[in-house]
């Protein structure tokens, strides 16, 4: 068998509002982006005989088969891990469709990354790091906790290496903030960012500022995935999946996210070998690219993936991000919604919305006419992207 | 002083490490069939499918490759300023393991500068620990 670009599409999508403190459990907020998704395609609970979740999700798909009221849930799974989950989720349910196992596929990320279990909070007190191929126990007693402290590493060695590391930084930043700021919903919308506030921002752990992280939040998106065919009878103009990709790398890594510290090349990420699978099963390249939602948790993250996805060549990534392609007016807009960075941290999910309705031409910094979308869900530990078109194929 | 996160030191791919630390010893994990070093510690060995718990003494030098100064107090257990070291052990190219100083430097740091190993005792637990041979620091 070989992929078949456009076999299916996202022909739902919804999400809660966007908070730190949502005062709803996860299960509330999964069912309520799932009916928000299923309501904008014009389907019920009942329709629904699939659901995929993210392996570090606190639902599993019964209990949000069961808050939805869907009668008879005859296919689940979930991908990961955590943030390089979303797209190959979707995959999962476009996998599940043209396998036949199912024909409408709910997908959805649901959390209290704020009020509830925070992964910036970093390692608990009470018991010793490590074990289970964690590798954390290398990490962890050396004050390695947070994610952030980890691509702070990332960004110093670019920095060490490349040029304009930092003011790429800074425009990645920017511009996410800036279609925040057209975006109502964003938590970011009524807070505007200027390259003297981003510089002015807390030092967190260097050379990565407040302004380089992305927001925890609480809140959950969710998308509809069904076959073409079915697509084309719906309300909503179809999102078609082009291509979908996962990739480890030649260098697979244990453990979440500090053992990719041991890749011999530290800032190629698999993103690369991503990219590779992902343009070649779409017949497409980096420069067909309209829009791009780029998993964002930090801003380096954005930068390391323009590199990988071919948008500039290594090490080019600051200069490129600096000469300011990624702002709307740009060749490469990215983040449309606000991103990690200034809409929502909703790990991933919130970009695949995004995405979809960027090909729909409703995104509130639309590009105009935009006809490939890519949605990408980030390494560490692997990578997995979307390539969403208007046409089939 | 709040407790410092410390290492399980009986997992099996990693306990020999510190095992040696306690001993003042840095060591990694290589293949006793075919010699091949990994660390990340592993008792498999993909290159030839031998399973064994054989360690090897490694020089306490290397070079440094990255390093943050983290700012933001995250952990009760670690005062902020303090200064992550990513190193890089010294003939052995992608061999890579962190260590952490208080403080923050004030002779600035410069990628593949000479770093030394040296152990530190936190409790039952020796930490193998690197500094830079040279320029001053401030705690
Ligand atoms: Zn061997």
């Amino acid at each position: 068998m070989t992929w078949r670009p456009g076999s299916c599409a996202v022909v739902g999508i919804g999400a809660t509002d966007f908070s730190k403190d949502s005062g709803r459990s996860p299960l509330t907020l999964a069912a309520q982006a799932a009916h928000a998704a299923l309501a904008d395609a014009g389907l019920t609970a009942a329709d629904v005989d699939g659901i995929v979740r993210c392996d570090m999700d606190t639902i599993y798909p019964a209990a949000l088969a069961e808050a939805l009221g869907v009668p008879d849930l005859g296919y689940w799974g979930d991908a990961g891990p955590g943030g390089s989950g979303p797209a190959a989720m979707v995959g999962q349910a476009v996998a599940a469709i043209e396998a036949g196992l199912a024909t409408t596929v709910v997908v959805f990320r649901a959390l209290n990354g704020r009020s509830g279990l925070r992964y910036g909070k970093g390692a608990a007190t009470d018991v010793r790091a490590g074990g289970e191929a964690s590798y954390e126990d290398l990490y962890l007693p050396y004050g390695m906790q947070t994610a952030g402290q980890f691509f702070a590493l990332l960004a110093q060695d670019h920095m060490n290496r490349y040029g304009k590391t930092q003011e790429g930084l800074a425009e990645i930043a920017l511009a996410c903030r800036e279609h925040a700021n057209a975006n109502p919903a964003a938590q970011f919308h009524d807070r505007t960012m200027t390259e003297e506030s981003y510089y002015a921002s807390r030092m967190l752990s260097t050379p990565l500022r407040l302004f380089d992280y992305c927001l925890e939040s609480d809140g959950a998106a969710a998308v509809v995935v069904t076959s073409a065919e079915r697509a084309a009878d719906l309300r909503q103009k179809p999102a078609y999946v082009a291509s979908v990709a996962q990739a480890a790398g030649p260098e697979p890594q244990p453990g979440l996210m500090f053992p990719m510290l041991t890749r011999t090349e530290m800032l190629t990420t698999p993103a690369v070998d991503c990219a590779r699978r992902l343009f070649g099963r779409a017949g497409l390249t980096a420069a067909d690219v309209d829009v791009a939602q780029i998993y964002d948790c930090f801003t380096i993250t954005v930068l390391l993936q323009l590199e990988d996805y071919g948008f500039c060549g290594r090490g080019e990534g600051g200069e490129f991000a600096a000469a300011g392609h990624l702002r709307l007016s740009g060749d490469l807009p990215i983040n449309t919604s606000g991103g990690h960075m200034s809409e929502a941290y909703i790990h991933g999910m919130n970009h695949v919305v995004e995405g979809v309705r960027q090909v729909r031409g409703t995104s509130t910094a639309q590009v105009p006419g935009a006809q490939v979308s890519l949605v990408t869900s980030a390494p560490p530990p692997g990578a997995s992207a979307l390539l969403l078109t208007a046409e089939a194929s | 002083m709040t407790e410092r996160v410390l290492p399980v030191l009986d997992d099996p791919e990693t306990a020999g490490f510190w095992a040696a630390a306690a001993e003042h010893r840095l060591v990694v994990r290589a293949c006793a069939a075919c010699g091949k070093e990994h660390h990340l510690p592993r008792a498999f060995c993909a290159d030839c499918g031998t399973v064994s718990d054989h360690w090897v003494d490694v020089p306490p030098r290397g070079r440094l490759v990255s390093w943050t100064t983290v700012q933001h107090q995250v952990h009760p257990g670690y005062p902020t300023p303090y200064t992550v070291l990513l190193v890089e052990l010294e003939d052995r190219p992608g061999m890579r393991m962190v260590g952490q100083l208080p403080g923050q430097p004030v002779t600035p740091l410069t990628a593949g500068q000479p770093v030394e190993a040296w152990f530190e005792h936190v409790d039952d637990t020796v930490l193998p620990q690197w500094r830079p041979t040279e320029g001053e620091w401030s705690s």
